[in-house]
């Protein structure tokens, strides 16, 4: 017994000690280490990009590190929340839909005005007052069309309207082409419908004093159900995904499409501009356009701008005490000419930071250059629209972009009950607000 | 064992007995009280503290909830995906109680029947259970893609790529794509406490029905059946609670699609609490589910007890 008694007390100890060794190693790098987060995953323009501004912040600030917690696909909720739940959320963060959250739980800092006026950055809306995050680039999203399969089928110009976009779809399906790359199991599903979601129940330019459709919702004055122009646009998924997407789409996500459209397999790829940052990499050797999203109602095709909000693509910080300068520190590290560039070549994105001496995106890969100068020629052509993205308070639930895909799933699914469909998204809708 | 009175010792028996308690208490504080501090804190306190979120309207991104008192609880009852929930995980926990009761059984008694290759083909069986779920659930969506899956393959290899499905895509196929990736991972399982069953089985009773002339079937029936009774109960209430507690498959494979048709109880929960982040209204979930469970799983017991047999 006095065996076992002392085996256990020793045992103990030993645990004490390894816990509070465990506790003390390290612990003086931890503070001078600013943790920043980012979906790096395989992506290899995201990594030289990170090592770009990891290298500038550790040059300008001896004796501080800058650590990479990288969270791949992932989209950082759940390990914001884990980090939240142990008091440590690192010093840098990226806020995708995030940012209300994270504001309302207290664990964000604001930036001041000065900061984006350093850098020439537009203000972004705040948001009960405040401004939080660090907008980085320009990111859009349209439609991306291998060239030589749609020129095959006599369009050389993106359509006007969501008509003439079918029915060049219909052409190319005509000339042996598989018309659209579009995989329904993940996330990616839901782009078709959100285009037309965000460019039909949506002003083009939102007007202030006007409510937007979002406000209405959460009003109680629309509904899905109740919209006529919703249930024009599910009627049109519907035809849409019957038409060009074939048996098995269930069973693919982005990872497919992306191979599928890099392999000269598929006409066209509703997905944001991020996707030229992957052509260098995959060396994909045709070229690529990339057009507005075109209308279902009468209206100029634009793109969808994406990253004018405090959401998205946009960086924020968390820290707290001595830290926080050198929290701010890696913030305006972005901006220094070499990593910024890193970054728009990297997700593709536009110029924002109007005072840093930088152009668009580049590449020495000459079809990514290509797709770049269609972007930017696009882009300035036709111009934008931020859809449903208005500001962190005149938004849909962060959820609804699942919602959105889950519903083109049903479609895929053999779904046809629209008024099901619509309540679907009513439904949804209505359970992610009361999680905000 | 004789008792003696206390006040009968001597005091240095006394003292010794008294000495002999105190090390024999503070044993058992050493051997048992990190076991019973880590049930408290792992299994206990969040138990009571599920409770306690579930009358509040906790996003998980605050710091303190909001209480709410009971309308996380009314709101349930009105929840139609919560019951469309219900109904595909009690569809999947019958599947899998009635495969992992009588399939595995019926497995079992086959194994014990082996006269050759005894523990390599057990063993066989045994392996998907050994494999983690996330390695199972990402084989099995492996096998099943459409454009790319072994089983597709195969069949366009043989000629029948007309018979091609999208095995995890199809609503009318992927409950039973959900029930055979379970099924596969825990049949090893199942079927071992099944032959451990019928390694209770005294020699005595199969001597005598050989004398008897019994065939196999009459030796299951009347002699392997009812001395399993008690491996029934037991691999039944596993079995319910598998099927209940489906979620992680569903989060590597479906992750509840396509649509909302995979959503089960504990999909809806994590959709709830983490993805819509209402974690209050999914911990009245959590706590609903989990007092019907004990419930049934009670009755279980109780109806099963009843028809065990006792040597």
């Amino acid at each position: 017994m006095k065996q076992l008694m002392r085996l256990g007390v020793v045992g103990l100890t030993g645990l004490v000690m390894a816990t509070a060794l465990a506790g003390c190693a390290g612990k003086e790098d931890a503070a001078k280490t600013i943790q920043v987060t980012r979906n790096i995953g395989g992506r290899e323009g995201f990594r030289r990009h990170f090592e770009a501004w990891k290298a500038q912040f550790e040059k300008t600030n001896p004796g501080w590190k800058m650590e990479l917690i990288d969270l791949g696909n992932a989209e950082g909720e759940q390990f914001y929340k884990s980090r939240i739940a142990t008091g440590d959320l690192p010093e840098v963060i990226m806020a995708w839909q995030l940012t209300n959250f994270l504001a309302d739980g207290g664990h964000l800092v604001p930036l001041a005005d000065e900061f984006y006026e350093k850098f020439g950055l537009p203000l972004p809306p705040p948001y009960k007052g405040k401004r939080y995050t660090s907008q980085s680039g320009v990111q859009i999203q349209g439609i991306a069309v291998n060239k030589r399969m749609w020129a095959d089928a006599g369009v050389t110009t993106p359509p006007a309207t969501w008509d003439d976009f079918i029915a060049a779809l219909h052409k190319i399906k005509a000339k042996g082409h598989s018309p659209l790359v579009y995989g329904g199991r993940e996330w990616s599903a839901h782009m078709p419908l959100f285009y037309a979601i965000a460019t039909t129940l949506y002003d083009l330019q939102p007007d202030p004093a006007k409510p937007s459709w979002t406000k209405l919702k959460d009003a109680g004055k629309v509904s899905f159900a109740t919209d006529p122009t919703a249930r024009k646009v599910l009627g049109r998924m519907i035809e849409f995904l019957d038409s060009f997407v074939a048996k098995g789409a269930l069973s693919d996500g982005y990872n497919e499409e992306q191979r599928d459209f890099y392999g000269g397999k598929g006409a066209t790829w509703m997905m944001g501009c991020w996707i030229g940052g992957d052509i260098e990499p995959n060396k994909v050797d045709f070229e690529i356009e990339y057009w507005p999203v075109p209308s279902m109602t009468g209206r100029p095709p634009k793109f969808i701008y994406t990253s004018g909000f405090q959401n998205g693509w946009a960086i924020t910080t968390t820290a707290k005490g001595e830290k926080l300068e050198k929290a701010r520190a890696v913030l305006e590290a972005f901006y220094d000419p070499g990593v910024y560039q890193q970054f728009l070549n990297g997700e593709s994105q536009f110029k924002e930071a109007q005072k840093v001496p930088v152009a668009g995106p580049t590449s020495a890969w000459l079809p990514a250059q290509k797709l770049y100068d269609s972007m930017a020629t696009n882009l300035e052509k036709y111009g934008t629209t931020v859809g449903f993205h208005i500001g962190l308070d005149d938004m849909p639930p962060p959820s609804f972009t699942m919602t959105m895909a889950r519903v083109m799933q049903e479609i895929l699914s053999g779904n046809r009950d629209v008024d099901r469909l619509l309540k679907m998204m009513d439904d949804d809708w209505a359970s992610a607000r009361k999680g905000m | 064992m004789t008792s003696v009175p206390e006040a009968g010792l001597q005091p240095e028996h006394r003292r010794a007995k008294r000495v002999a308690a105190v090390r024999e208490g503070l044993a058992s504080l050493v051997l048992c009280g990190p076991a019973v501090l880590v049930y408290v804190g792992f299994i206990v306190l969040p138990a009571i503290l599920g409770f306690a979120y579930s009358l509040t309207d906790w996003t998980g991104w605050t710091r303190w909830p909001n209480y709410v008192g009971l309308a996380n609880f009314r709101e349930l009852f009105h929840d139609t995906r919560f019951l469309a929930a219900i109904r595909f995980t009690l569809f999947e926990t019958m599947l899998l109680v009635l495969f992992f009761t009588v399939g595995a059984m019926i497995l079992a008694v086959l194994l014990d029947r082996l006269r050759r290759l005894k523990g390599l083909i057990r063993a066989l069986f045994f392996y998907p259970y050994i494999l983690s779920i996330l390695v199972s659930a990402l084989l099995f969506q492996y096998l099943a893609n459409y454009r790319e899956g072994a089983l597709n393959t195969m069949l366009r290899a043989l000629g029948l790529g007309a018979a091609a499905q999208d095995w995890m895509g199809d609503p009318a196929l992927v409950p039973y794509f959900i029930f055979a990736l379970v099924a596969w991972s825990g049949l090893g399982f199942f079927s071992t406490l099944y032959l451990a069953g019928l390694q209770t089985v005294p020699n005595e009773l199969y001597e005598a029905a050989a004398i008897d002339g019994a065939g196999p079937l009459s030796v299951f029936v009347r002699i392997q059946f009812p001395m399993l009774i008690p491996v029934i109960t037991t691999a039944s209430v596993l079995a319910l609670i598998t099927g209940v507690n489906l979620f992680s498959q569903i989060v590597v494979t479906t992750q509840g699609g396509p649509g909302y048709r995979t959503f089960t109880v504990g999909y809806y929960i994590y959709w709830l609490g983490v993805l819509n982040n209402r974690q209050g209204y999914a911990s009245a979930v959590s706590f609903v589910t989990f007092a019907a469970l004990v419930g049934v799983a009670a009755l279980q017991v109780a109806l099963l007890r009843r028809k065990a047999v006792q040597l």
